[in-house]
């Protein structure tokens, strides 16, 4: 498959922009790094962007992988190839992002019942102990008013 | 037995607490619990000045969710059986209360009220569905009797009589937005006995329906999405 590839020979890519590319895909996975290092990202979110860099970077390091990913895809032209396999990595990612919002979703809709229904058991503790509700609230209007 | 009645409201002041008293007229047995889902009127005022306890959602969260929160409620504080009503005053308390009594009787676990139902009778001031109303019902009515080769006559009903079994399901398992049609589908195929009682429902007393016809077609296709979806969820108890 490789030597096919090579034989294929459609390589665009200059040493400049393959320098370029290998220095972006760095430059970003330092990025995400620092956003770690500040907590402002979690390590469990950070792991698929990682693999983005190293697959941006293993792409400037060696042009023929495109050439082999284009023709397993049966693509002619490599930029083809290169735009579809981005495009279905963002598609990846944004199915991920939906995932973890409907997860996250999901924990604040019982988050939110949860704390409702501790807050109806309290008031109804509450009246119990003193006894009926409507003399229970007195005294702490009394104390409110006195601050 | 004891009993919880429980009570979804969204800014429904002005009906609420025609409704409390409703229910504690004809229901006398039962505890009672508002739930509100995050209003923005005085709706949970309104309840508490009822004497009636309230949960607050501290924000507006859905129909489903409203509910789930009342299955909640009931499973956790050992209730034998629930029921629940619209707070727009639509359900007469009495008909609630001959659902509890089916639950009651072990007759079914899910028990709803139909107001299409061949056995309910309309009456002047009754309740008259509009048209688009109409035809959303009849596709749900369709869809979901293909779904769970089971008679319903009224998917979207509101009121409704459950007992643990019921709760235990509800309160793990609610699609948040779709609270109505899918949890009917889930409870038979987890082989509950799910049952439609005749009842009479009324014009509402006070706010507003929020379908518009742009507002129904969306909301029938996110239900045949959703009854869709349902058909290939794993049953969690296998139905002999």
């Amino acid at each position: 498959m490789l030597v096919l590839a090579a034989e294929a020979g459609q390589v665009h890519l200059t040493s400049q922009t393959r320098i370029v590319a290998a220095v972006l895909a760095l430059f970003f996975m330092l990025m995400i790094l620092e956003l770690i290092r500040r907590d402002r990202l979690q390590e469990r979110y950070s792991v698929i962007w990682f693999i983005a860099g190293l697959g941006m970077l293993a792409g400037a390091a060696f042009p023929g992988l495109l050439e082999v990913v284009a023709n397993l895809m049966g693509v002619r032209n490599t930029n083809v190839a290169l735009f579809s396999v981005v495009l279905l990595l963002l598609l990846g990612l944004a199915l991920n992002f939906s995932v973890i919002m409907s997860r996250q979703a999901a924990q604040i809709t019982r988050l939110a019942q949860e704390r409702a229904i501790e807050k109806a058991l309290a008031e109804k503790r509450a009246e119990g102990a003193n006894g009926n509700g409507a003399s229970g609230e007195e005294p702490l209007e009394a104390k409110e008013q006195s601050l | 037995m004891r009993a919880l009645v429980f009570i979804p409201a969204w800014n429904e002041e002005a009906a609420i607490a025609g409704v409390i008293a409703d229910v504690r007229k004809a229901i006398p047995g039962a505890d009672l619990l508002v739930v509100d889902d995050g209003s923005t009127d005085a709706t949970a005022e309104r309840a508490r000045e009822a004497r009636a306890l309230v949960a607050s959602l501290p924000f507006n969260q859905g129909l489903g969710a409203a509910l789930q929160t009342g299955y909640l409620y009931a499973l956790r504080n050992g209730y034998d059986v629930c029921a629940h009503l619209d707070a727009d005053g639509q359900h007469p308390a009495e008909e609630v209360a001959r659902l509890l009594a089916e639950v009651t009787a072990d007759r079914a676990d899910l028990v709803i009220g139909s107001r299409y139902h061949a056995g309910a009778v309309a009456e002047s001031g009754d309740y008259q569905p509009t048209f688009s109303r109409r035809i959303g019902t009849s596709v749900f009515r369709f869809f979901l009797t293909l779904a769970t080769r089971q008679r319903f006559t009224d998917t979207t009903s509101g009121m409704r009589a459950a007992n643990r079994r019921v709760m235990a399901l509800f309160s793990q398992h609610y699609s948040p937005d779709f609270a109505e049609i899918e949890s009917l589908q889930l409870a038979v195929r987890q082989g509950l006995r799910v049952e439609e009682l005749p009842v009479r429902m009324l014009e509402r007393a006070g706010g507003s329906s929020f379908l518009t016809p742009l507002r129904s077609a969306f909301f029938i296709f996110k239900g045949l999405v959703v009854l869709l979806v349902g058909q290939f969820r794993p049953r969690h108890v296998e139905a002999e």
